[in-house]
């Protein structure tokens, strides 16, 4: 140990600035915020990969049909419309969005650190606090910004592309009729009905008539031939169904099928365009909030981009739809699952194919999920963004710089 | 336990808020290893201050500590009058540092990074990239990305970003790391600036040249401990110095100098010899070398008295303590 003696006559003392400028405030500084905005917006690599996922791939199929389209509108649909609304949101845009956001959010919380501008933050004497935070606002500002640019291409060219009329199992058929015009529209077009729209027959039901649709084809089974039906064996009359019979019959099978047609837009409607909108931005803004967080918890980006990658398709899928029964809470945990029980209504559930023909659609998707009601899942997602924020801001601050 | 004095330098009674950095009993540990060991430091300000040690020696374990980028296990310490951690933000609001090699964002131009940094600090900090950029001489490289940078020009951005604070105390960590002759003799000269300001530079360094050239004071670290701390000065005057003797039969003059007390240490060359003299001794000692030459009937032309530099100081202080332990 070393000490000092003759330290001879005190020097004057001077006197020590007190004036705090806030720097240990945990609130982060507007500028803080638009540096930090302006580091994220030059990593070229990342905003190539935000804008393709948000912006560029839907833009490219969404172009690639309006083209198609415009040069042989006979051999390819309208590029918008409900269908392709769900199948880009959903199957695309919903997934690879949280997958780009948690990229973002990795990013944000691990690159002062391995760049090595960590200790010079620190080194301002700047709150820790605030310079964790920082990284929230300007992090979300590139990703909501891309996903909402991306999501207003992909809704305005699904309602300005959309088909003229709904194309149901087949058929042209009026959008937005109630169950008696539906009904009477398919009175009209009874032949239609019968060769292409889906029926089951029930116990009460005969076998639908017999009538010509092209190609040598007939709808239900030919005259004189024996079918199955719930009352026992049947054989088909051979004899010409009347026009009252193929009408009446028709009407049935629109009755029949107007729960699944009233779930079919030609456009989709603006309050759900809305409700999706925020409903994929919660998304994004759940992966970039848990990227932060374990990018700052790791100190690094490639693990908690894998391990997030692995949570979003492959646990996600997985536990949304297979009952564990030992970890069935642990599987309502996952905010991914939480995510799927607050889905906007009648939207066809992610991992399930896509599209409304896609299977699980509408509320048929929800119903293979895992139970779950919904303040349960409010709550699993404000957690994990509660959570995921408090871990990263506390290994903010105890990290070693 | 060793004594140094700090005499001749502007002196602070312990806490005084006079001292640019103090720290009392200050240790830090890795488990078993103590990487910094019950440190009394005392830097004055206004002043170039190197912090001397080999490699391994926890010369940036202590700055890491100083600035909170790691917690200190035992021990107090302040920053220009502020106690440290307590009120670290007003402490190192006028603190400008760099530790280890500067690093900066890669994608990012040199202009940029420092607006990130000025960010961080008060609203003024923005206004001062520019002569900062323009003072470490890289403002024509200000727009430039930093992984375009060389090693030097990376140096010379973390000074930068250590002035947009308006520091009153710099730290700096091996700040030659890196350089070519050239830029050492303009860092040098600029460190000497900063303290014609009134800035106190804290210089970090195994590069006891440049210190000797650059600071006023220094300490010496060695295994995590201050083991000598004061201005250079007065601690090459305690030292060993060597005696350079030209003169007529040099063979025969060492003749008689080895009969004597000077004879210990002693080499006879072609022109002359060369003594060297122990810690402690005066310069009566060097008149009596000449008494012994003239009795002895020998011509003396020239009488020299060389100062050892800091190296050999430190070399010769760092060899002690290796044997006493």
């Amino acid at each position: 140990m070393t000490t000092i003696t003759d330290t001879g006559p005190a020097p004057t003392p001077i006197p020590a600035e007190t004036r705090s400028d806030h720097r240990g405030s945990w609130i982060p500084t507007w500028g803080m915020v638009t540096t930090r905005f302006m580091e994220l917006r030059r990593r070229r690599g990342l905003m190539i990969a935000l804008i393709a996922v948000n912006i560029g791939i839907p833009v490219v199929f969404l172009g690639v049909r309006l083209i198609t389209h415009a040069v042989d509108p006979k051999s390819y649909g309208p590029a918008g419309g409900y269908e392709i609304f769900t199948t880009l949101v959903l199957g695309f845009m919903y997934i690879f969005g949280f997958i780009v956001a948690a990229v973002v959010g990795c990013t944000a919380g691990s690159v002062d650190l391995t760049e090595g501008m960590f200790r010079h933050l620190v080194i301002t004497g700047r709150s820790r606090l605030a310079l964790y935070f920082a990284r929230i606002p300007a992090g979300l500002a590139i990703v909501i910004a891309m996903v909402a640019v991306g999501y207003t291409i992909v809704c305005a060219v699904c309602v300005f592309a959309a088909p003229a009329q709904l194309n149901y199992d087949g058929v042209n058929v009026p959008v937005g009729l109630s169950r008696p015009a539906l009904d009477s529209w398919a009175a009209d077009h009874a032949d239609e009905v019968l060769c292409n729209f889906n029926f089951n027959v029930t116990g009460s039901a005969a076998p639908p008539p017999s009538v010509p649709c092209g190609n040598g084809q007939t709808s239900g089974p030919p005259p004189g031939s024996t079918i199955e039906t719930p009352k026992g064996q049947v054989v088909v009359p051979d004899t010409t169904p009347t026009q009252g019979q193929i009408r009446a019959y028709a009407v049935t099978m629109a009755n029949q099928d107007y729960a699944d047609y009233s779930t079919n837009f030609l456009v989709p409607p603006t309050s759900l365009m809305v409700d999706v909108g925020l409903w994929i931005t919660l998304e994004a803004t759940i992966g970039f909030i848990v990227g932060l967080g374990l990018g700052s918890l790791v100190g690094q980006r490639t693990v908690p981009v894998i391990l997030l990658v692995v949570l979003e398709l492959i646990l996600t899928p997985l536990f949304s739809r297979h009952v564990i029964s030992h970890l069935v809470n642990l599987e309502r945990g996952i905010v991914g699952v939480a995510m799927l029980h607050i889905e906007p209504g009648n939207l066809p559930t992610p991992f399930s194919g896509g599209g409304p023909g896609g299977g699980g659609g509408g509320g048929l998707g929800r119903l293979l999920l895992i139970p779950e009601s919904t303040l349960t899942s409010s709550l699993v997602i404000v957690v994990w963004i509660v959570f995921w924020t408090a871990v990263g801001a506390w290994r903010m601050m105890t990290r070693d710089a | 336990m060793s004594t140094t004095t700090l005499a001749g330098l502007p002196p602070a009674p312990a806490g005084d808020s006079g001292w640019a950095v103090e720290t009392h009993g200050l240790t830090k540990r890795f488990g078993e290893n103590i990487a910094v060991n019950d440190v009394e430091l005392l830097v004055p300000r206004g002043c170039a201050f190197g912090y001397l040690g080999p490699n391994g020696a926890g010369k940036t374990t202590l700055i890491r500590v100083l600035l909170g980028l790691t917690h200190a296990d035992a021990g107090t310490m302040s920053l220009l009058g502020h106690a440290v951690p307590r009120h670290r933000d007003l402490a190192l609001a006028r603190v400008g540092a760099i530790v280890d090699e500067p690093r900066f964002h890669g994608h990012l131009t040199g202009r940029q990074n420092l607006q990130i940094l000025a960010a961080a600090r008060e609203p003024a900090a923005k206004g001062r990239i520019e002569p900062a950029l323009e003072r470490v001489g890289i403002l024509h490289r200000a727009n430039d990305k930093v992984s375009k940078y060389s090693m030097g020009m990376r140096q010379r951005l973390g000074v930068a970003a250590c002035l947009l604070g308006d520091p009153q105390l710099l730290i700096l960590d091996e700040p030659m790391n890196g350089l070519d002759p050239a830029g050492m003799l303009e860092m040098r000269d600029m460190i000497l600036s900063l303290v014609a300001e009134g800035r106190t530079v804290v210089l970090s360094s195994h590069l006891l040249d440049e210190v000797e050239r650059t600071c006023d004071a220094v300490a010496i670290v060695d295994r995590g401990t201050v083991i000598r701390q004061g201005p250079i000065s007065q601690l090459l005057a305690g030292s060993s110095f060597e005696v350079q003797v030209e003169c007529s039969d040099p063979a025969g003059a060492g003749g008689v100098l080895r009969a004597t007390p000077f004879g210990t240490h002693l080499e006879v060359g072609p022109d002359g010899l060369a003594i060297s003299l122990p810690e402690g001794t005066g310069r009566d000692a060097i008149a009596e070398i000449n008494r012994l030459l003239v009795e002895g009937g020998f011509s003396v032309y020239r009488l020299q008295h060389i100062q050892a530099s800091l190296e050999q100081w430190f070399l010769e202080v760092t060899r002690r303590l290796g044997e006493a332990e």
